[in-house]
């Protein structure tokens, strides 16, 4: 009896080793993780030199990790059990709410805030003096301002960040907008607010700078769950959002230019709507300068945000403002390139960042 | 390669096992001679050449002790053999050691070695130590097969992390052994224990610690939470180890020698070292304390004995001040428990005493796992409210509440309260038909939720590697 139970036992630890062992060597390699939003690693260079160095055996190894069979199954499998068995409170910091998905942002980095703030000077003291530039400055709170000490989370000092972005930004007028937004502004899987959510943000912030934008909006929600950045990460199930995107025959008739790869391209990229990053669709994404002309603009005024991603979607609903936007991200564009792009005369010039890029150590390095 | 990695348990265990049980008998001991030089190569490419020329020295030391046996020249052997084997330690682990404190008392300033520490050097060091000194007192045979003293000392379930094999422990086996399916299935359930223990639960706390480290709130209940981790990641991390090693060791065919027997469950630090890293506990005794007398001689002697053996055992985990500082500590607790502690012990409720290791062990741990001994003293120093931080912050609580049932779980796991009532429960009749569907669904489900713990994650690094 003993001895058959040992072979049955055997018999199905070898099934199941030796079974998932083939499948690792045997499974093509893929090139792409959809839920994470990064290539995979391939199969590593081997030679006598990357063998010696040792380099082989570690880039095997994330080979070996990136390519595992079922990975997004078993990343989930993981999550489960830390959430739920091991009672882990968060999962590689990643946390949820109800359907609200988030990463934690903790704690304050003093110096790294400082250190955005400096740039914005260095900026500000390299173009702007002897102009008739405005400057305005605000922050946008991150979703864990309204999620994560509510909800026994850690999360940074907001209003000391706010403190010091007002100090140490005190060349310029702050825009205070955290008492228009709320946790329903953001999306459930994302780290982005919603389009449809802050058009009293872009009123607000507008009026702070003397342009008007009252206007009236049409609402187009896509179809194609949007599953945010912070769906791949957490690694459950959770309910995907859904995009909405806001037009009316202004932002039809706006000329979009990426300066960083010299072609035109539309308000609204539906294509980028379906791709890797569908928060993308908004100017392009992640671009380093874009401008928006308004040929229908009543006034002459101009705006230049030097912004993150958050820019890309309030952006044009800044439009009906101003006659032509510059976005400009400074943490991918070289600070003495930005002449290249932007003539400062009298513009209105306005620093839009997250709190969360602003705490970020190497946002602005 | 880590046990813990994926690439060992999907790529290279499973193309050894398949080479292994399909070689014939007599090349068995080749296969697992090949299989553990390229487990060594692949975190080592150049130290292979070191720890080959270390087993080609200890095997001619130990065919000319034999030969020379009972003449002056087989003590000379041997000496020299020993001398070799902690020459080749001496300087590759304790050089810039020496150097650093030599400068430090002289101002002068010689250049360090920067030299890298092969990986597993004390143990198979030891090893080879051990079995020349056996061959010398004949207690074993000489080995006259190099293939077969060179399959001892690189085996890799024990190569680079222990526990401690000597060689008359698997001597017989390493000619005739025999593979059974009560062993192998015996091998899977040990190294399956094994890797959960190392990822489910020494890798969070290894977590723990480091977001402990990292913190700028530490509070007097954050240094207490970090102290209990420390003490249940170290002893997870290498019991883990250990029982990998026991098991893939079983599944081969070799018995090693058991190397933790639940030591958080001592009342005693006495009794805590003796179901603590084992093996290397009784090298200690066997090579270093009863050669120089043990406790057949004076009072001072004996005390002299002690401290030789308990700061020869803290610098052997580290080229370090903190693990002299570590090993003498317990020389102290140790000399103390035998003078009169010992005797108080045992008059008093076990929870006290219980509480005593345990505060002691914690501590200790501290001292280990610190980068320097100033650190390790504002620690515990603020562990005791002696320092500026205060005494619980929100972080703290956040950790304390996101790490509670994986220490609960720990604190469970290092005691036999679950292996005794699965015991008690499988000796009755309803419960032996339960473990005997439950058993392997558990080890199967450990094995899965492991691999999915590797595939999420990079942090894996095995503690003991480094000594």
């Amino acid at each position: 009896m003993k001895e058959k139970k040992h072979i049955v036992y055997t018999a199905i630890m070898a099934l199941l080793f030796f079974g998932m062992s083939f499948f690792c060597w045997f499974k093509p390699a893929d090139d792409f993780s959809w839920t994470e939003r990064r290539p995979l690693d391939q199969f590593p260079k081997l030679n006598m030199q990357t063998l010696l160095n040792g380099s082989f055996m570690s880039k095997f190894e994330e080979y070996t990790l990136d390519q595992f069979p079922m990975r997004d199954q078993f990343r989930s499998m993981k999550a489960a059990v830390a959430f739920y068995i091991l009672g882990q409170k968060d999962n590689n910091d990643i946390y949820m709410v109800g359907d609200y998905v988030s990463e934690m942002e903790y704690p304050l980095h003093k110096e790294a805030v400082s250190q955005s703030m400096h740039k914005f000077a260095s900026i500000a003291e390299q173009y702007f003096q002897g102009t008739g530039v405005k400057l305005y400055h605000a922050v946008i709170p991150d979703k864990n301002y309204f999620l994560a000490a509510d909800n026994g989370y850690l999360s940074i000092d907001y209003e000391a960040l706010f403190q010091q972005v007002k100090e140490e930004g005190s060349f310029m007028e702050y825009i205070d907008i955290v008492d228009l937004l709320q946790l329903e502004d953001y999306y459930y899987t994302d780290t982005h607010w919603q389009q449809q959510s802050i058009i009293a943000v872009a009123e607000a912030l507008a009026d702070a700078m003397g342009a008007e934008v009252k206007t009236s909006y049409e609402e187009h929600t896509l179809d194609t769950p949007f599953y945010g950045v912070y769906y791949g990460q957490l690694g459950l199930p959770v309910n995907p959002d859904h995009i909405t995107y806001l037009t009316n025959p202004v932002l039809d008739s706006c000329l979009v230019y990426d300066h960083q790869n010299n072609k035109e391209m539309p308000m609204y990229d539906l294509d980028k709507a379906v791709g890797r990053d569908p928060y993308e669709m908004y100017l392009g994404g992640s671009l380093s300068v874009v401008t928006i002309e308004n040929p229908a603009a009543a006034t002459d005024k101009e705006l230049v945000i030097f912004r993150d991603s958050f820019g890309s979607s309030i952006a044009p609903l800044l439009v009906d403002g101003y006659k032509k936007i510059t976005l400009l991200d400074a943490r991918y564009l070289h600070q003495n390139m930005i002449g290249n792009y932007v003539e400062f005369t009298n513009q209105d010039v306005l620093f839009l960042h997250s709190a969360s890029v602003l705490n970020n150590p190497s946002a602005f390095k | 390669m880590v046990f813990s990695s994926i690439p060992f348990l999907y790529y290279f265990l499973p193309i050894v096992l398949i080479l292994y049980y399909m070689a014939p008998g007599k090349m068995k001991n080749g296969v697992l001679l090949l299989a553990s030089f390229i487990f060594y190569a692949w975190g080592e490419p150049r130290y292979i050449v070191l720890m080959i020329t270390s087993i080609l020295l200890g095997y001619i030391a130990g065919i000319y002790i034999d030969r020379y046996r009972g003449t002056k020249y087989a003590k000379y052997i041997l000496f020299l053999s020993v001398a070799i084997s902690v020459g080749f330690l001496g300087y590759f682990k304790y050089a810039d050691f020496f150097i650093s404190n030599f400068n430090a008392a002289t101002g002068l300033s010689v250049p360090l070695l920067k030299v890298a520490l092969p990986i597993g050097i004390s143990f198979y060091t030891f090893q080879l130590i051990s079995y020349t000194i056996d061959v010398y007192r004949g207690s074993v045979k000489v080995q006259r097969s190099c293939l077969n003293l060179a399959t001892y000392i690189a085996m890799f379930p024990q190569l680079i992390a222990g526990p401690i094999v000597r060689y008359a422990d698997i001597e017989a086996s390493l000619t005739n052994r025999k593979h059974t399916f009560g062993d192998i299935s015996y091998g899977i359930r040990r190294f399956t224990m094994g890797l959960s223990k190392k990822v489910l639960i020494a890798n969070p706390l290894g977590e723990l610690c480091d977001v402990f480290a990292a913190s700028g709130e530490q509070s007097v209940l954050f240094f207490w939470m970090y102290a209990i981790a420390v003490s249940l990641q170290i002893y997870f991390d290498f019991s883990g180890y250990s029982d990998m090693a026991i098991g893939l060791g079983r599944m081969l065919g070799f018995k090693f020698m058991e190397n933790f027997n639940y030591p958080y469950i001592s009342k005693s630090v006495t009794e805590f070292w003796r179901r603590w890293h084992i093996s290397l506990g009784s090298w200690f005794r066997d090579y270093i304390y009863i050669p120089l007398g043990g406790n057949r001689v004076s009072k001072v002697r004996h005390i002299f004995n002690i401290f030789v053996v308990w700061f020869l055992t803290g610098f052997w985990h580290g080229a370090a001040w903190n693990f002299i500082i570590w090993g003498l500590y317990f020389a102290v607790l140790l000399m103390l428990e035998k003078m009169f502690l010992l005797k108080y012990l045992a008059k008093i409720p076990q929870v006290i005493t219980h509480a005593y290791v345990l505060l002691i062990a914690g501590i200790s741990f501290v001292i280990f796992d610190a980068a320097n001994m100033a650190s390790a003293g504002a620690c515990i120093m603020a562990m005791f409210g002696l320092g500026d931080a205060p005494l619980v912050t929100a972080e703290t609580l956040y950790y304390l509440r996101s790490y509670a049932s994986i220490l609960i779980l720990a604190i469970i796991g290092a005691t036999p309260i679950v292996k005794q009532t699965a015991e008690k429960f499988s000796q009755t009749a309803l419960g032996s038909k339960i473990v005997l569907v439950a058993e392997p669904l558990v080890v199967v489900g450990l094995f899965l939720v492991s691999t999915a713990f590797l595939v999420d994650g990079s942090f894996n690094p095995f503690l003991y590697f480094r000594f």
